[in-house]
């Protein structure tokens, strides 16, 4: 019973999560150019409304979406700014 | 006269595939003028492989026939292959792959480096690509002036670098390496001067496309 639970706690946890980023994601997106096109190798190219909604969707674009922004944010807090800005040259 | 004999034999083969069949195909292809127009200007023989030429029985006939020593290819891809125009395969694993062998291939293809790239780097053969989607952002006003979009101008002039680089003698990994420090330059640009949310997203993808850029195979390589 209690490691039900857990087990439930921790789904609950990782959508959790996973919404954050989701709308972390969707607000950046909302506030880009609407002149804006990206191109997502193979995938299509793409308007900044339908990268929302593929992002809302969670389909293959909208994960790609946000695994760019996690890595972003990862190399942020291992302090890529500082580190751009201590190389020579 | 020994001048004119070290030029002759210096120069280059260069292939290049230039497929036009969609906004990311038609900037990269528009990019791709300047490296050749560089190329030329050094000597080098380019062969243009542009829009339905970009088919797989030309590119086969012509890797056999001149044998060039570098290959750039823009276009589509996958894991597995690299597409010409309007997505025909040119080059796949396990079926003509040995084509790139004993030259040096950059790929603007997605994750073509991934398994692609993979088999065909070995001590003789260099395969400089991307492990992930190549994102490249655009300025919808200049889809039919690509070499005039600012936005385009962020991602592919660190991507020219490589051919560049090469055309000026470097090895392969200082050409990855000179690729990716004007990666990390227009990154610092833009944070430095950032004036809006695109600026911003420009940056994570430069990021993106940076940190997944792979040089496979004989590091030392030049032309």
């Amino acid at each position: 019973m209690n490691n039900e639970k857990e087990i439930n706690e921790t789904k609950v946890i990782d959508f959790s999560s996973d919404e954050e980023i989701r709308r972390l994601v969707v607000a950046r997106l909302k506030v880009i150019s609407s002149d804006t096109i990206k191109c997502i190798g193979n995938e299509g190219t793409f308007s900044r409304d339908q990268l929302i909604e593929h992002v809302q969707l969670g389909d293959k674009i909208g994960k790609t979406i946000e695994q760019i922004e996690m890595e972003w944010l990862r190399a942020l807090k291992r302090g890529i700014i500082s580190e751009l800005y201590s190389e020579h040259g | 006269m020994a001048l004119l004999v070290n030029y002759i034999v210096s120069m280059a083969k260069i292939l290049i595939t230039r497929p036009e069949h969609d906004p990311l195909t038609r900037c990269l292809s528009h990019w791709n003028t300047k490296v050749i127009k560089n190329a030329k200007s050094k000597g080098n023989e380019v062969i243009e492989l542009y829009k339905d030429r970009a088919n797989r029985k030309e590119f086969e006939g012509r890797i056999k026939k001149v044998d060039p020593s570098l290959v750039l290819l823009n276009g589509h891809g996958n894991e597995d292959s690299v597409l010409g125009h309007d997505n025909e395969i040119l080059v796949k694993n396990g079926e003509n792959e040995a084509l790139l062998k004993n030259r040096i291939t950059y790929a603007v293809a997605c994750s073509s480096a991934r398994a692609l790239g993979v088999t065909c780097a070995d001590k003789d053969t260099t395969f400089i690509g991307y492990d992930e989607y190549f994102v490249l952002n655009l300025d919808s006003h200049f889809l039919t002036h690509p070499l005039n979009d600012k936005r385009a101008e962020r991602f592919l002039e660190p991507s020219n670098k490589i051919a560049n680089s090469l055309i000026k003698g470097h090895t392969c990994k200082e050409a990855s390496d000179s690729s990716k420090q004007e990666f990390r330059e227009n990154i610092k640009m833009l944070l430095k001067n950032i004036s809006g949310p695109d600026d911003l997203e420009d940056v994570k993808d430069l990021f993106w496309n940076m940190s997944h850029q792979v040089c496979l195979g004989n590091q030392e390589a030049k032309l």
